[in-house]
């Protein structure tokens, strides 16, 4: 007798289990709209950059002005230019990437980051890792698509490209894009429709890397070469490795 | 592609994560599987005689996952830190679940084993010896009355409990790995539907074979009475059948997984080649295939095969050593494919972690062997009053 005062109705159970999904699907709504990687939308600045692959002159000019800027470690890059050479003689090109982090606005840094260390700032969208919290895991080294961070050996914490936060912040240029001989870099607000970086944009056809994986990122590329802006698989797949 | 192509400058950007996670990976797949195996079998067979497999089954795990963080810890570039990962917590991580998952994997083997061990534990806490006030200290001096029978019998429902709570646990575990390597969109070879069956694949080929390995080793460190050794036997031979058709469902879930990948474009096609032409296709066909999957295959086809302990064993070590080399060789390879330029991406040695892992697994090897010396694992059946 005992057994049937206990025993829960059919009717009961879906009732309560319907409460307890919906409570979960609140709770994980209230969540997502809390979270900063989903709330760039909403901030009120996005800033980005468009490079001009055809006035890049592969100075690697930004490299060294964003070493020196940021105290990258020796051996380790923020900001490189990858330059390929493309034909046979005459009919030769050289064509050139320069690369840094894409700030992603679905960045699988930020997501897969297990303390949230990787962070997005709400004003602006810049993607940034706090050193106090990162405990070298990594997770985002291995996780970003474009090679962009490396474990710094100085301080043990994830490193990558946050448009020299410390210079924007201040009214002042990336200094990739200060250093830039041929002017290849625009860097600004791209939700401003009247910043130069969006009435670029808006002038001139641009390309995003590895778009097939849908991370969305902030540096657009102007007439890059589209056998330069992936990794040659088919290289590998021939057998030849050099 | 155009063939006249020159890649002048680029930068080579390495695995990032080394043999160590492998390393965790695997013996987090060798321990889920080993309770799962050990557990769906009590509820297969549910006879006095396979508490003995049990306790192995469940303690033998929980030394692994108690030592396993280690692996986790030395590779951070703040072990310091570690702890931190337990509150600073981002809900799209699945590491940020995995930290968890683990450690209450880890309790949840803890309690069960307590409640598997207790009858036997009071037990030898009534008796005097040497080591009475440790198993009365493993029981916090409870020393109840009755015999094991009836202490077995009062405790049923909470060790079925605690026996049905790590089960899923382990379930989590091994979902956990799966959707840990699935979320990383940008790897190619991780990035797969079919990642989570084949820790599960592992976690099976393992797990059988680690119970039949730590069994034999009790059976030979520890006195097993005859009838329950020979009770044992026909267990660890029907062992031998979980883990003949697991190393056929891991054959079939790696055949899923390379038909998938060459339907995932250039990539797949690539990260089909690490294993089977690349950088890694000694370690596949050597280790993992012919070692790992054909060796073990054969030698627990034939009933009387599974039966010889020596045949059995061989087999086990084989079996855990090809799924071993299957975590290394998806998890290494997988970052060996290049995210930006033309060449296979290069492991650094690191011969301090590696020292650092072998020098764990060892310890972990010492603690399976002080705790068969010391822990009761075989059944003890003594009426109250006739025990000395």
């Amino acid at each position: 007798m005992e057994k049937s005062r206990k025993s829960v109705s059919r009717r009961e159970f879906f009732r309560k289990f319907g409460k307890q999904v919906g409570g979960a699907g609140v709770s994980a709504f209230l969540v997502q709209v809390a979270h900063p990687s989903l709330a760039a939308s909403s901030s009120t600045k996005k800033y980005g950059m468009v490079i001009d692959t055809n006035r890049c002159i592969g100075c690697h000019g930004c490299t060294i002005a964003c070493i020196s800027e940021n105290n990258v470690p020796d051996g380790y890059y923020r900001s490189w230019v990858k330059i390929m050479e493309k034909g046979s003689y005459p009919d030769v090109s050289t064509h050139f990437l320069p690369r840094l982090c894409n700030n992603c606005e679905d960045a699988p840094c930020l997501n897969l980051c297990p303390t949230g260390a990787t962070y997005r700032t709400k004003q602006d969208g810049v993607v940034h890792v706090d050193r106090q919290i990162c405990v070298g895991c990594r997770i985002c080294v291995v996780a970003c698509p474009y090679g962009s961070r490396f474990l710094n050996p100085i301080t043990h914490t994830a490193d990558k490209c946050d448009f020299c936060y410390h210079r924007i912040t201040l009214g002042l240029q990336p200094a990739c894009v200060d250093a830039c001989t041929g002017k290849a870099r625009i860097f600004g607000d791209l939700n401003d429709p009247a910043s130069d970086v969006s009435r670029y944009l808006e002038n001139h056809s641009t390309q995003r890397l590895r778009a097939d994986l849908d991370t969305r990122p902030k540096v657009h590329y102007v007439n890059a070469d589209e056998y330069i802006m992936g990794p040659d698989y088919s290289r590998l797949l021939a057998g030849r490795s050099s | 592609m155009n063939e006249n192509i020159q890649y002048i400058y680029f930068i080579q950007h390495g695995v990032a994560l080394g043999y160590l996670i492998a390393w965790y990976l695997w013996l987090i797949s060798l321990a889920e599987g080993t309770h799962i195996v050990a557990h769906l079998s009590w509820l297969y067979y549910r006879t006095e005689d396979y508490r003995p497999l049990e306790k192995v089954g469940t303690f033998q795990p929980f030394i692994i996952l108690a030592l396993v963080p280690l692996f986790l810890v030395v590779d951070l570039g703040h072990p310091e830190r570690f702890y931190t990962m337990f509150y600073n917590w981002n809900w799209t991580s699945p590491v940020a679940y995995g930290v968890y998952i683990i450690s209450l994997c880890m309790i949840s083997y803890a309690i069960h084993s307590y409640y598997l061990f207790r009858p036997e534990l009071i037990h030898r806490a009534r008796q005097k010896g040497p080591l009475q006030g440790l198993y009365q200290l493993a029981v916090f001096n409870q020393v109840e009355s009755g015999d094991i029978r009836e202490i077995r019998k009062r405790q049923e429902r909470r060790e079925r409990f605690w026996a049905g709570v790590s089960l899923l646990f382990s379930f989590l575990g091994l979902i956990y790995l799966g959707i840990l390597l699935s979320s990383f969109k940008g790897r190619v070879m991780w990035h797969s539907s079919v990642m989570v069956f084949i820790f599960f694949s592992f976690g099976a080929c393992s797990g059988s074979a680690f119970l039949i390995l730590l069994t034999q080793l009790k059976n030979s460190l520890a006195h097993t009475p005859p009838k329950a050794l020979a009770e044992q036997q026909r267990y660890l031979s029907e062992f031998g059948i979980i883990l003949k058709y697991s190393l056929v469902a891991q054959a079939g879930v790696f055949f899923v997984y390379f038909v998938l990948l060459q339907y995932t474009g250039i990539g797949g096609k690539l990260a089909s080649q690490v294993f089977f032409t690349g950088p890694r296709a000694f370690q596949f066909w050597f280790f993992q295939v012919a070692i790992g999957l054909i060796l073990p295959f054969v030698l627990v086809l034939y009933k009387k095969m599974r039966e010889n302990v020596v045949v059995s064993c061989i087999a086990a070590v084989a079996a855990m050593a090809g799924t071993l080399f299957g975590c290394v060789n998806i998890f290494i390879g997988g970052q060996m494919l290049p995210m930006t330029n033309f060449r296979w991406e290069h492991l650094q040695p690191e011969p301090a972690k590696m020292t650092f892992g072998i020098i764990t697994m060892v310890l972990m090897f010492v603690v399976f062997l002080i705790t068969y010396k010391i822990l009761p694992y075989e059944n003890i059946e003594v009426r109250e009053g006739a025990s000395s």
